[in-house]
């Protein structure tokens, strides 16, 4: 398989941004990328817009704003996984030969707190109180919790450790420290999840430039190598997830984290012990616990150990969300996984600051969303 | 509560969405899940589907599912759902939770039994019935699990 590289990544922070169109946070990021490459945007032939709850051809309005353009734009959508999908899809067209430069950019605005459920649930979920997100993932937690005896410590830890990263982060939306205590005595959003363990749906954009490998020498710079980017829906029952309103007692499935990352190590070369760094999906600071033991940094059912030895904390074995994950940055979901290989690439250049893992020279980002959607990126020096 | 759920409707009923329950929905003690059961991988699915879920095969039988359940899990509903949500007003915090029945299958369902006693594991009991009138005037049939006496 021919190789990919990045040569530009850029960002637009994670928040709030009332008064800031979607066009402008998404034109900065890419412009940013652009700068990053230096490459022009009429260099680009062809370009992907991961977005979910924006209107149509939002791609196309963003990158009309850095000049006119005939290339292809495409909007890319798979839930939290859009920005994996997005970035496979250049990945694809430039190992097929038909071109050799392409932008991938994130981006989303979202409103405030609860969605609106019919974007994701059919009208008698909604009717019968089944249609909010963080139900799903609350069960999971409380079923862990049963079975392996997971404690609300070790979740608000992983909570914890995502909020502290995110000081050293000027792109995350909260970058304030919140002690244990404050964590475990904030709001109850679904029983076992806090208002503190738990993402906002927020404003941001990331993007990347991706080339062949004989295009990137020919820009020159220091390039980044895409070792994988794998993109899967969860096998049957394999997941419970929204929508879902069954799940089989019977079926035995390996789950979309495991079966995706599983794919994307094959194709690098590589198990989880060779990765320096993980950017990982903690839509709650319980998905980032079981995610340890889907990666495969731990045997199931040891996940709250790992929490309790620091092994995930910049520093440790494995350092999980050094950004500050989604949990202090917030999830626009379209950029959520872009700005994890944002935050990836920022690693593996060593520019990262106070939150760089020393001497990183492979990292893995992971997004996991409703309907099972998932996708994981690995990338190398 | 629910007086007129064994009476002969004076309105029609509807399923809270077609093809979910089975029975005869002016006997609510009558009415199930409604399932679909594949000759081929032998999965249970839920509600009457032309194919398996599992394997995609078209060999299925349609099946009642069974009304009794174990909680496999859960979580509590603290703030009123978003949008057309069409539990009780003023909204009074509710499990919900996925109900593991015999027939190898967990459910995803509304709890009917006080907060602070709902635990994993514990017996529940399928109940029908009315959620509410729609705008055409029917009466839509929804389901929940109770606590067992
Ligand atoms: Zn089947």
């Amino acid at each position: 398989m021919p190789e990919v590289v990045i040569v530009g990544a850029g960002i637009h922070p994670f928040g709030r941004f009332k008064d800031k169109s979607y066009e402008e946070i998404g034109a900065f990021a890419a412009k940013q990328a652009l700068n990053d490459a230096g490459v022009a945007w009429s260099d680009i032939q062809s370009a992907y817009c991961s977005r979910m709850y924006l209107p149509a051809t939002s791609g196309a309005r963003i990158l009309r704003r850095l000049g006119s353009t005939t290339i292809p734009i495409c909007d890319i959508e798979a839930a939290c996984a859009s920005g994996g999908a997005a970035l496979r899809q250049a990945i694809l067209a430039i190992n097929s030969g038909e071109i050799d430069l392409a932008l991938v950019l994130g981006v989303e605005k979202m409103p405030r707190g609860f969605m609106d459920p019919s974007m994701i649930y059919s009208p008698w979920q909604i009717q019968m109180g089944m249609s909010m997100n963080p139900a799903y993932w609350s069960m999971r937690a409380k079923r862990h919790m049963y079975e392996f005896g997971t404690t609300d410590l070790q979740i608000a830890k992983v909570a914890y450790k995502n909020h502290r990263n995110s000081v050293h982060n000027e792109n995350a939306m909260y970058r304030k420290p919140f002690s244990i205590e404050e964590i475990l005595s904030s709001p109850m959003v679904m029983d076992p999840i806090r208002l503190l363990e738990i993402c906002a749906a927020n404003d941001g954009a990331a993007a990347v430039v991706v080339a062949s490998k004989e295009r990137a020498r020919r820009i020159g710079g220091k390039h980044i190598n895409i070792a994988a980017c794998s993109q899967t829906l969860a096998q049957y029952s394999a997941d419970f997830r929204c929508p879902a309103d069954s799940l089989s007692a019977t079926a035995n499935n390996m789950g979309p984290t495991e079966f995706t990352s599983n794919q994307a190590f094959e194709r690098a070369g590589i198990g989880a012990d060779d990765v320096d760094c993980f950017e990982v999906q903690d839509t709650d600071a319980f998905c980032e616990v079981e995610i340890y033991e889907q990666l495969g940094l731990c045997p199931l059912g040891e996940a709250g150990r790992l929490i309790d030895e620091g092994q995930t904390e910049i520093g440790g074995r494995y350092p999980v969300n050094m950004s500050g994950g989604l949990i202090s940055k917030g999830e626009p979901v379209g950029a959520s996984h872009l700005g994890q290989v944002v935050e990836i690439v920022s690693q593996l250049r060593s520019q990262s600051g106070e939150r760089q893992v020393e001497g990183a020279k492979v990292g893995l980002a992971h997004v996991l969303g409703a309907g099972g959607n998932c996708a994981v990126t690995i990338l190398k020096v | 509560m629910d007086m007129v759920e064994n009476n002969p409707a004076e309105f029609q009923r509807v399923p809270v969405r077609d093809g979910l329950l089975a029975g005869d929905l002016r006997r609510l003690d009558g009415v199930r899940l409604a399932g679909t059961r594949c000759h081929s991988c032998g999965e249970v699915s839920l509600g009457q589907n032309q194919v398996c879920l599992n394997c995609g095969g078209d060999q299925v039988s349609h099946v009642s599912l069974s009304d009794r359940g174990m909680l496999w899990s859960y979580t509590i509903v603290r703030n009123r759902p978003p949008g057309d949500y069409k539990g009780p007003d003023p909204f009074k915090p509710f499990g919900i939770g996925l109900v593991e029945l015999p027939d190898g299958i967990r459910v995803m369902s509304p709890l009917d039994v006080e907060i602070s006693d709902v635990q994993i594991g514990m017996p529940l009991q399928f109940r029908a019935f009315v959620q509410h009138v729609d705008a055409e005037h029917h009466e839509v049939i929804a389901f929940k699990f109770t606590g067992v006496a």
